[in-house]
């Protein structure tokens, strides 16, 4: 029942235009970046490297696609949540707001059922939102750009990745890119299962980010307690495959918190779905 | 005696501080058009929702198939169709999708053929692979009713399937029940504000109000005991009136302005007016009897509400 569930799931996705929207704002976004990169690019990239040039000299093509795919995805990531709460917030509330839930759940489908499954369906957008993302500026950035060493510019200085040896980091950046957007389809999901219409888990799932960023960049011992747990904290994560050496501890911690958001998300919306009233 | 296929006992169901359902009981057995009655805020959707698992009673009994629904929910729902309050669709599907969704979850596998026999049966054929979205109320229904009996449920429960109909889609699904029940065989209970189609199409019947139900039995028993409101035109009047007070003692003859007699009577006494007076040499014109589940209604309501 959970695969038929699931696939019930696709299709609704895959019909709702506003499924298409992130795919159309990501292609939109990062075709503005690349005209403006590929426009202005040098001068940008010669600002940044001023600073450094009296102690390095920089040769060979710096602004190629690989440098490309990093400003995209550090100027987007922060926007994907959005694209990823569209959908995934309306999941459970939609159901509700067109008064489908009452058909569907007077099938033969325990609500646990329909609720993993719409989190898979809602797992599986989000992994083609980024699957798309990561096209859009590693492929097309390449394309474009052509290809070269990665210049990163970190908190601790200037970090240069070969270019053999870059492929793999933006791989799993990507996975635990995932796994900060999916924590946000838990959120929206959990927030869906108390609502009945579908803009109100979509509003609350960006104030919570919003709230929690701020709570996480304000520098006031208050909030040091809870910083380090908030799953707002690890949603850059992914910059971490790009620093040397590979801060492993964090990394893992970052992925460990992520993991519990969303099963805390996970098992808060199975416990509210199941106990609440279809009275829609 | 027939197998109980619903059993409701002292159901009750709050939310806060309303008490929706206070005391609900009735028994649906195998075969049955139940009619399910009651004013608007009675609990008739509250109860079908409990029913059928939507929200969970507070207290009292649910039994579907001799099965406890909140134990056995998916087995009960496996046999059971349904259409709660109005049948709410994926807008954006179109009618076969949405009953290819919709049969997916039912339980049982149901082909393209026979997804396209079942738009057929409610007539909705050539509108397959139109969106749900531009179809009217009365298609809707129709989709509904097809979404209901797509995995061939033993049981139907259909919740005001008339509400929002124009005349002709109300004979239609009217029609469209009969044919369930009379080639189908399927046990249906259905809720209703028409209630004059309760009575032509169910032959058991629940009255609830305030959440209290308060009388169960069959159409035909509770209704023959009841008054009929007659109108009669016969000639001559006056002697048509001493046979009826002669016959009749008890009963109040008025001559209204059209020289008609109007007049109640017991439903099982109707029969024999025409035969009273045609052998009394009176010639009848006209004989109307206007008894509805309407005036039975209301009457069982006030008596209640007292």
């Amino acid at each position: 029942m959970l695969f038929k569930s699931v696939y019930n799931e696709f299709i609704k996705i895959a019909a709702k235009p506003r499924s298409y929207l992130g795919i159309g704002a990501i292609t939109l976004l990062v075709g503005v970046i690349l005209f403006a990169l590929k426009s202005d690019g040098l001068s940008i990239l010669s600002f940044v490297t001023s600073s450094f040039e009296q102690t390095l000299s920089f040769e060979g093509n710096l602004l190629n696609g690989n440098l490309i795919a990093f400003i995209i995805l550090q100027m987007l990531l922060v926007q994907i949540p959005l694209l990823v709460a569209l959908v995934t917030g309306d999941l459970i509330s939609g159901e509700f707001a067109m008064g489908t839930i009452r058909m569907v759940m007077t099938k033969p489908i325990s609500r646990t059922t329909l609720l993993l499954s719409k989190f898979i369906a809602g797992a599986v957008y989000t992994a083609c939102i980024i699957l798309w993302l990561g096209i859009m500026a590693l492929v097309f950035g390449q394309l474009f750009f052509g290809t070269g060493d990665l210049i990163v510019l970190n908190t601790d200085g200037l970090v240069i990745l070969q270019e053999q040896d870059v492929l793999w980091r933006y791989l799993s950046g990507f996975a635990v890119a995932f796994l900060a957007l999916l924590t946000v389809a838990s959120l929206s999901i959990c927030l869906s299962c108390f609502s009945e219409n579908s803009i109100g888990p979509i509003v609350a799932t960006m104030s919570i980010i919003i709230l929690f960023t701020i709570i996480g960049t304000l520098e006031v011992s208050v909030f040091d307690s809870i910083r380090p747990y908030l799953f707002t904290t690890h949603m850059a994560s992914w910059r971490n495959f790009f620093e040397v050496p590979l801060p492993q501890t964090e990394i893992v911690k970052s992925v460990i918190i992520l993991i519990a958001h969303i099963l805390i998300f996970l098992g808060i919306s199975i416990y509210t779905f199941n106990k609440k009233d279809i009275s829609a | 005696m027939p197998k109980s296929i619903i059993s409701i006992q002292h159901l009750s169901k709050s939310f806060g501080s309303f008490q929706a359902v206070k005391d609900v009981s009735f028994q649906v057995f195998q075969g049955d058009v139940f009619g399910f009655l009651g004013p608007n805020g009675a609990g008739k959707s509250t109860s079908m929702r409990c029913m059928l698992s939507l929200i969970k009673a507070d207290a009292g009994e649910i039994r579907l198939f001799d099965l406890p629904i909140q134990k056995h929910r998916e087995d009960i729902l496996r046999r059971t169709g349904s259409i709660i309050e109005k049948p709410d669709f994926y807008k954006y599907l179109s009618a076969y999708r949405n009953l290819d969704i919709f049969a997916r979850i039912s339980g049982t596998y149901s082909s393209k053929k026979e997804i396209y026999a079942m738009l057929d049966f409610v007539g909705l054929n050539g509108r397959e692979h139109d969106k749900v979205g531009s179809f009217s109320h009365g298609m809707k229904q129709r989709l509904g009713i097809a979404q209901t009996l797509l995995h061939n449920p033993d049981l139907i429960v259909l919740d005001e399937p008339t509400t929002g109909l124009d005349p002709q889609g109300i004979i239609d699904i009217r029609n469209l029940i009969l044919r369930l029940k009379e080639e189908h065989q399927k046990t249906i209970i259905l809720s209703s504000h028409d209630l004059s189609e309760i009575e032509m199409i169910a032959n058991r019947m629940v009255i609830i109000n305030q959440g209290k139900s308060i009388v169960e039995g069959s159409v035909k028993d509770l209704m023959s005991s009841e008054n009929l409101f007659i109108r009669l035109e016969a000639e001559p009047v006056e002697k048509a009136v001493e046979i009826l007070k002669n016959a009749f003692p008890d009963i109040n003859i008025q001559l209204n302005a059209e020289n008609l007699l109007e007049f109640h009577l017991r439903r099982n006494l109707v029969p024999s007016i025409s035969q009273l007076l045609i052998s009394h040499e009176v010639a009848i014109y006209s004989l109307e009897s206007k008894r509805s589940l309407e005036d039975y209604f209301i009457k069982i309501v006030q008596q209640d509400a007292i």
